[in-house]
């Protein structure tokens, strides 16, 4: 008996393993949302080396763009092409910080239009797997940052925080297919639920069929959810399919917000009102 | 798996983690990101036939769980079965040149994506899904094959030293 369980050691250990893994999967499949105190412990370790790599990884797409655009000069003199290159590279310098001024004047333009507290955070890292849509944010628990609260940028909805630890938070996409948000279109104040729909748009469900819905139709949210303030840009309407029967009808949803290139977010409570529209 | 060599593998899994968090998800390769765990995972199960080794596949899993949206133990659940799979066919295969450590990766990437795809349909139930999996499903398989030969060398160098070392 002993000897048969030391010579299958390697497979009985990986039998009970993938019998933990479902067990730890059922445990959470329900809510994704829910505390894991070791994805925590992980996420705050990792994330100075996130912050200081996704840092190093802009500064050498900076120096990469400058040499790129110097490869035609060769011939020229060494003089010339060291002023050059010295140019270029202020000017990527200037380019940047123009662009990360005109990111954060936006995001603080934003912010004035918000009652409440807001955090503003920047993204240091995303989802390991292409088919979920979380980003991890340099803020935490200790910055204030709490589960369940909104993901805010300029151009609309970003998400809500599934997960924190004291100096980092996971941020659940609206593209996710777990992401629901209670929103409502802007025009017709008919209501449903916006869920993600992974290729990068959203759609939103349960809208009753005779609601007027149209291709074009601007979504913000309803702020019934608790999480999200009201009036905030989620998207606009791109395909309204109503199908031959049943009750509903469903919208497909464009995202205001470019998910794949955002850079900053504001994290706000559900309780902060929006002062004024955005555009 | 020994203590030192543990924490050797688990700095190259935690180096690949960061890679594919945030520089790999930047680079021109669309929506695909190269599953660099699932190579260091393929690398255990084809070299490590020991308990450590199993564990080691079920960590990277976790460590991926912990860093993706995914609910916890659904990348857990597919490197232990790319784990089992890859070590009960290396001990009656032969899989020891490049091409054919490569193949393993590739049909492990197809393997860990399947099973993840059956885990979500059973447990969380998200609509559409799989049309998104499907579509990266091939390019993300040969992204790991074509990466694998830099990472098993970079492996195969790390222990050999280890083993020098101890000698």
């Amino acid at each position: 008996m002993l000897e048969f369980f030391r010579r299958n050691s390697v497979v009985l250990t990986s039998g009970s393993l993938l019998l933990l893994s479902l067990l730890l999967l059922s445990a959470t499949a329900g809510d994704r949302r829910r505390s894991d105190p070791v994805a925590a412990v992980v996420l705050e370790g990792m994330r100075p080396l996130q912050a200081a790599l996704s840092g190093g990884l802009d500064a050498l797409g900076g120096l990469w763009r400058s040499y790129v655009a110097l490869v035609g000069v060769r011939a020229e003199n060494d003089r010339l092409r060291q002023r050059l290159l010295e140019l270029e590279q202020q000017a990527t310098r200037v380019a940047e910080v123009e662009e990360t001024d005109r990111r954060l004047g936006e995001l603080l333009r934003f912010r004035s239009t918000l009652s409440g507290e807001a955090i503003a955070a920047e993204i240091i890292g995303r989802d390991p797997l292409p088919w979920f849509g979380t980003v991890t944010i340099d803020k935490g628990e200790a910055d204030g940052v709490r589960k369940n609260m909104a993901a805010l940028s300029p151009f609309g909805v970003v998400g809500q925080t599934m997960m924190t630890s004291a100096h980092a938070a996971r941020v659940l996409l609206i593209t996710d297919h777990n992401s629901g948000i209670d929103a409502m279109v802007q025009r017709t104040r008919a209501r449903g639920i916006i869920e993600g729909a992974l290729d990068g748009g959203c759609v939103m469900k349960y809208l009753k069929r005779e609601d007027d819905v149209e291709v074009g139709d601007r979504i913000v949210t309803s702020g019934l959810d608790g999480i999200f303030p009201k009036g905030i840009m989620i998207g606009e309407v791109t395909h309204v399919s109503r199908g031959n029967r049943g009750l509903l009808q469903l919208a497909e949803v464009k995202p205001s917000v470019p998910l794949d290139r955002i850079e900053e977010v504001l994290i706000v409570r559900g309780t902060a009102e929006l002062r004024e529209a955005v555009p | 798996m020994k203590l030192r060599s543990s924490l050797v593998f688990g700095a190259i899994a935690a180096a690949a983690l960061l890679l594919q968090t945030t520089v790999l998800p930047v680079a021109p390769l669309g929506r695909a990101t190269p599953d660099l765990l699932l190579i260091i995972c393929v690398y255990l199960g084809l070299h490590q036939h020991t308990v450590g080794g199993a564990f080691g596949a079920f960590s990277l899993g976790y460590l991926q769980d912990a860093f993706s949206g995914s609910a916890a133990g659904l990348n857990a659940f597919g490197m232990s079965l790319v784990f089992t799979i890859v070590y009960l066919t290396s001990r009656r295969l032969w899989v020891d040149n490049t091409i054919s450590k490569v193949a393993v990766v590739f049909l492990a990437s197809l393997v860990k994506t399947c099973a993840i795809l059956a885990l979500v349909a059973i447990f969380l139930s998200a609509d559409g899904l799989w049309r998104t999996v499907l579509r990266y499903l091939l390019v993300e398989a040969v992204l790991a094959a074509v990466l694998s030969p830099g990472v098993f060398a970079l492996l195969a160098r790390t222990q050999q030293l280890q083993e020098a070392e101890q000698e």
